[in-house]
């Protein structure tokens, strides 16, 4: 039945008479205009290709106004009556236009199959929604121990492979120890894991990890790469600002294992709540991490539009795996994300209360939330009370002078004198920045190539096309309503995005290798089903993330050794069948905290302010204003890397030198280089050097001969006992070192020093 | 051929077998002189660059633009033709009032017998003037200090792009096998605004940033054994770390481990080739005197000996930075000062490299993210400086594959705008790239989702600069 009214359908268009559209208004369009302005080139936004594209209009705003071509701005492009002359360089003949206005004048008659809109890549996988589909079946039916292993086991069975065997189980623990904590077992947690024959031992020590404490500043730290976390402004001022409130606040969501949607939403909209609790305000710092210029002559608007162009982008790395940067000066190339989309999502970020002129120079940071004792935020809120009203007073006696002058009444110089005192008494709060959204909200226009001078025309906030639309939404969609559609279950890309950099940091790569761009240009998925798996249990188990850790660490594809196998070399050379792990070598806190573990002289203090550990000499002498970089004391001297105040114009160098990213942008993937700096940072750094003589004076305090304390040395850096080829190696060392003048200090400290620059060391096996 | 050449040359066969070309192997290129690109584009004028970066915005009108018709109409409103839409620093100074042309005050006089306008405040530079060349009507994006630099340096006013050092030697790699590829040197009262983000590998691999050298202490951070540690006792020890790491490369295959193992044999010859770099001992005093070098001294005379003693030594790319050229206030006697500073040791560098036979290998750039206002800007009674300038500033080029004593481009009557011509920063990028061999659309490095180039979308090899 259908197929025959299909046809029927069909038949009318075939054999109707020819409408005007089809013999008049198409020919001219297709002669003048649709190369420029077409569904696939949307050149000033503007495709007059279908109906509904023509009714949307272009960057310019609306082009036809239904009924009254007198009023449309295509007629008066092609008459050349305004500014804007089409086609260029020539123009339509009387006929042509006459052609046009009667055509709007119908109200743009056009045949059925041109009413809505074809944008490319609506078909593309990314954004379809995640389909469960059933577990694959599998020869080696023995192997798989969690659904992920069967979606990996059926393509290696496929290509003719096998999967790798189990690591060892001193590999496993000091794997899934570095993975989930960032920390290696110590020897005690070895030998309870190796002496545990319970079936469900490895199980165990997952469910331990999961809960330490520590996994929040594991993962904390992943997190806040995406967050583009720094604890300066950046640009050229580079001060210090009170952002560890908010890195407390990712680790703390992390530990107690906050659903990822409110994770989120918080992060997105905390502010805008009902009743929002501090913890709320505080997650609205993770747009707040922008870097800020405010060096002398700038245009403040031009830098405010700066960091909400980086938020747009932020947010499509991060969640979307879109690369919608490309979209803030034309149209994107390749997916199906306009310009004017673009400047939508920008709408909705657009309304912080963050300075926009001169004027209000001094009110930089704004907004901000003083955090702290309740006693210093009362003293806090009495002395800002103070302030406004010392302000006010001099406002007032400005007013009762006459004329110009004023600036150097002794009166104003006084009083101007005591508020700057005032200010220096500022009791001993944090200054948490925040978003606040303005009482109005700014109106935001196309930056007609991306420049924030040109206004193109004026839009409302609104999600992409392509994507599932805002739901239940009444009035001007907020802020809020964004971050609520960014999780909505209906949203093909986050949990599919959120899961592939999650398998990322376990394999070294993500099933979606372009784990930032899920678009046309992006790399396909090597597994989609386990894709969608992964995402849609990401949701069903109401969005917890240890969970999906829980699934892939138990997995039988994570348990795998790294050993290169000749076989594997041939048929999967880069490893994409996950036929076994990766070596992968350690992100740069990781390193500085394995290196304290084993001196023992880590501390393992949560959260506060950051903290200085010792830096090179001259390491920050290269900064436009000089910052002092006082050494920690006490504990605050080992914290963890996480911990290390991170001053964007000069970072810390051993942190930058394994990779860490530079806090300019979203990072979503760490590079892992291997060059010599990293040698000279280990090697002869003051840190390293204070972190081998500790362990040193550790090793000396075994009890036993060398080779006892050698192999305490080894499950120390490495977890595993040493080889006696490897044994011999470093009884050599210790020989040649033994003085008796320097004693057996310096010998076991030149010990420690090869430990603590071990390839192995170094390497999550 | 070295332990680690053999074990690298041992390895590489069975590594392009077993795993394609890994990152470790990437970062190693650029300090082992391995070039990612199989060849260059086209037969290189240029092996290495010394770019002297004069933070801070110099002023073209007192140093190489010489504008007489400025002079005449010296104090006079500037004419409201030339303001209209265009944007300043300090906004509500000039808003205030319009703001007056400024004259130059100083004495131009055509050298050489190229004849290029050179000011009284550069004497050295105006003896060699037919050896250097002068761009004027170069143009720029951004008129704060953070983001012009971060233009002049990696195309993009936005932070997190690779500096063109760090283009540089991600596609070409580096001569030297004991010292970087890119090189950061740094003098005045002050770093540049920006910090390491100038010399930042943005999305590149982090081993093609530059590094920051010193002319006192330790050249290179960590750079010394630490507090009683011998020559013997670090040979030892790296012995034994190579030996372990071979033991665990034998048992995994990973070849990751013999990058390594590379790196830390480079790492402990950089410890002895750096203390020699900074060692001034052996250069003769008629040298140190030319560039009124003082051993032990941090300066820009100093500097640019390092920066010679680099380029000898194999280093592809040397920025260095001089501040302040920030002169709002006074474009008088501080202006002097710096001059004083800059002017000598430029131009000895110059003889110097060209004594050497270096210049014709060595593509030397001397300039700032933007130039000065022809409007003067009054700050404080009695004082007269000038505002930062986009659409019009100078910069000045010599060495490999570049006419020397010539004039390039030019501005209009007033040092305004390019007259004719409008010379771009992608361009000085692009014929950058050029004299070094490579073609500047196809260096690319794909990134979120698009290819990205240091020219980003636009720039041309100035074609009438080369010779």
């Amino acid at each position: 039945m259908t197929r025959w009214l299909a046809l029927f359908i069909l038949g009318c268009e075939v054999w109707a008479q020819p409408s005007m559209y089809e013999t008049k208004v198409q020919p001219i369009l297709r002669a003048n205009c649709l190369a420029c302005h077409s569904e696939k080139n949307l050149n000033s936004g503007l495709s007059l290709e279908t109906r509904e594209s023509i009714l949307q209009g272009g960057n310019r705003g609306a082009v036809v106004k239904l009924g009254a071509p007198e009023e449309s701005l295509l007629i008066a492009a092609v008459r050349h009556t305004g500014s804007l002359k089409m086609p260029p360089g020539k123009k339509l003949s009387d006929e042509q236009i006459a052609a046009l206005e009667e055509w709007i004048r119908q109200g743009l008659p056009m045949p059925a199959s041109l009413q809505t809109r074809k944008r490319p890549g609506m078909d593309h996988w990314a954004f379809q929604y995640p389909k469960r589909v059933p577990l694959p079946s599998v020869r080696q039916v023995s192997w798989p121990k969690n659904a992920i292993d069967y979606f990996i086991l059926e393509r290696i069975e496929k290509a003719n492979l096998k999967p790798s065997a189990e690591a060892s189980r001193a590999v496993l623990l000091r794997r899934v120890s570095l993975d989930l904590i960032g920390l290696p077992p110590t020897p005690e947690e070895l030998a309870e894991f190796l002496a545990d024959t319970r079936p469900d031992a490895y199980e165990r020590v997952v469910d331990r990890l999961l809960a330490s404490p520590h996994y929040g500043e594991r993962w904390g730290r992943h997190w806040l790469d995406v967050a583009r976390y720094a604890d300066t402004d950046g640009y050229t001022i580079d001060a210090p600002r009170d952002m560890w409130p908010y890195r407390d606040w990712v680790i703390q969501a992390l530990n107690r294992d906050q659903p990822f949607d409110e994770f989120i939403i918080e992060q997105f909209a905390g502010d805008l709540l009902p009743n929002p609790s501090t913890g709320q305000l505080i997650a609205t710092g993770f747009h707040r991490n922008t870097p800020s210029n405010y060096e002398g002559g700038i245009d403040f608007e031009q830098y405010r539009v700066e960091a909400v162009a980086d938020r747009v982008n932020t947010t499509g790395s991060a969640l979307m795996g879109l690369t919608l940067a490309c979209a803030r000066c034309h149209d994107h190339k390749y997916d199906p994300i306009s310009q004017r989309e673009y400047y939508q999502m920008f709408a909705f970020l657009n309304n912080v209360d963050e300075i926009d002129k001169e004027a209000e120079r001094k009110d930089f940071n704004r907004p901000f939330l003083p955090v702290g004792s309740p006693e210093d935020l009362k003293r806090y809120a009495a002395w800002e009370v103070q302030l406004q009203l010392l302000e006010n007073e001099l406002n007032r006696y400005r007013e009762s002078l006459p004329g110009e002058g004023a600036l150097l009444d002794p009166g104003v110089l006084e009083r101007q004198k005591n508020i700057d005192a005032h200010r220096r008494r500022m009791p001993p709060v944090s200054r948490a920045l925040i978003m606040r959204e303005l009482p109005q909200p700014r109106q935001t226009y196309i930056h007609l190539g991306g420049d924030f001078t040109r206004r193109g025309a004026s839009v409302e906030p609104g999600t992409p096309a392509i994507l599932p639309p805002l739901q239940g939404v009444k009035g001007r969609p907020t802020r809020l309503d964004f971050a609520k559609w960014l999780v909505d279950k209906r949203q093909p890309l986050t949990a599919r995005v959120t899961v592939n950099r999650i398998w990322q940091k376990y394999f070294g790569r993500g099933i979606v290798d372009t784990e930032n761009d899920f678009g046309l240009m992006g790399d396909k998925p090597s597994h989609p089903e386990l894709l969608d798996y992964l995402a849609l249990e990401f949701m069903d188990r109401g969005w917890s993330q240890k969970q999906i850790h829980r699934l892939i660490v138990t997995s039988a594809t994570y348990r795998q050794s790294s050993q290169l196998r000749p076989d594997l070399k041939a048929a999967d050379p880069e490893n994409r069948l996950f036929a076994r792990q990766n070596r992968l070598r350690l992100d740069a806190e990781v390193i500085r905290d394995s290196a304290l573990l084993a001196s023992g002289l880590l501390s393992r203090k949560l959260g506060g302010p950051s903290v200085f550990p010792p830096l090179p000499a001259g390491a920050n002498a290269v900064t436009q204003v000089k910052r002092e970089w006082k050494v920690s004391s006490g504990e605050d001297r080992y914290r963890r890397g996480l911990y290390t105040f991170f001053q964007r114009s000069a970072p810390h160098p051993a942190l930058v030198l394994f990779d860490a990213p530079d806090a300019t942008v979203t990072c979503t993937r760490r590079i892992r280089s291997n060059s010599p700096l990293q040698a000279l940072t280990l090697l002869n750094d003051e840190a390293y050097f204070e972190f081998a003589e500790a362990f040193a004076l550790r090793l000396l305090k075994v009890t036993g001969d060398d080779r006892a304390r050698l192999k305490e040395g080894f499950l120390y850096a490495v977890s595993r006992e040493p080889s006696p080829s490897e044994t011999a190696r470093l009884e050599r060392l210790l020989a040649a070192q033994r003085d008796a003048q320097r004693g057996e200090k310096a010998a076991w400290t030149a010990v420690a020093r090869v430990l603590l620059n071990l390839d192995e060391f170094m390497t999550r096996e | 051929m070295t332990y680690e050449d053999r074990l690298l040359l041992q390895t590489r066969r069975q590594f392009f077998r077993d795993c394609g070309i890994g990152l470790g192997k990437i970062a190693l290129a650029s300090l082992l002189s391995e070039p990612l690109l199989a060849r260059r584009h086209h037969a290189a004028k240029a092996e290495h660059v010394i770019y002297l970066c004069m933070a801070g915005g110099p002023s073209h009108l007192e140093l190489f633009d010489y504008k007489p018709e400025l002079v005449k109409y010296d104090g006079k409103p500037a004419p409201d033709a030339i303001l209209q839409g265009k944007r300043f620093a300090f906004m509500d100074t000039f808003a205030k009032e319009t703001p007056k042309l400024l004259g130059t005050r100083r004495k131009f006089q055509q050298h050489g017998q190229s004849g290029i306008w050179i000011s009284d405040l550069l004497p050295h530079l105006s003896k060699i003037a037919d050896d250097i060349s002068i761009v004027h009507g170069v143009c720029t994006e951004n008129f704060n200090h953070g983001p012009a630099k971060l233009f002049s340096m990696t195309g993009s006013v936005r932070p997190g792009r690779p500096s063109v050092g760090a283009w540089v030697t991600y596609g070409i790699g580096s001569e030297s096998k004991d010292l970087p590829g890119f090189v950061v040197l740094q003098s005045g009262p002050r770093g540049p605004r920006g910090g390491a983000l100038l010399w930042g590998s943005g999305f590149l691999p982090t081993a093609y940033q530059g590094i920051p050298f010193r002319s006192v202490g330790d050249p290179i951070l960590d750079l010394s054994n630490p507090k009683g540690i011998t020559a013997e006792d670090q040979r030892q020890t790296l012995d034994a770390i190579r030996d372990l790491n071979q033991m665990r490369l034998e048992l995994t295959l990973d070849a990751e481990i013999a990058t390594r193992v590379a790196a830390y044999e480079m790492a402990y010859r950089m410890q002895t080739s750096g203390p020699e770099l900074i060692d001034f001992s052996k250069e003769s005093p008629a040298t140190l005197k030319m560039y009124g070098a003082e051993p032990g001294k941090s300066s820009y005379a100093n500097n640019c000996l390092l920066a010679r003693r680099l380029v000898e030594r194999g280093v592809r790319f040397v920025q260095l930075w001089h501040t302040d050229w920030d002169h709002h206030d006074d474009i008088t006697k501080p202006l002097e000062e710096i001059c004083r500073e800059v002017d000598q040791p430029t131009a000895a560098l110059i003889l110097d490299l060209k004594q050497r036979g270096l210049l014709d290998r060595t593509l030397v750039i001397w300039g700032g993210e933007f130039g000065r206002t022809p409007m003067g800007e009054v700050r404080e009674k009695g004082k007269i400086g000038r505002n930062h300038h986009i659409d019009s500033y100078s910069l000045m080029v010599t060495g490999g594959g570049v006419k020397r004593g010539i004039t390039l481009g030019a501005s209009d009557e007033l040092g305004f705008s390019p007259a004719g011509e409008k010379i771009e920063v992608h361009d000085i990028h692009a014929t950058l790239l050029h004299l070094l061999g490579i073609d500047h659309l196809k260096l690319t490095y794909r990134f979120q989702g698009r290819e990205f180039r240091l020219t980003d979308i636009a720039g041309r090899v100035l074609d009438k600069l080369l010779a």
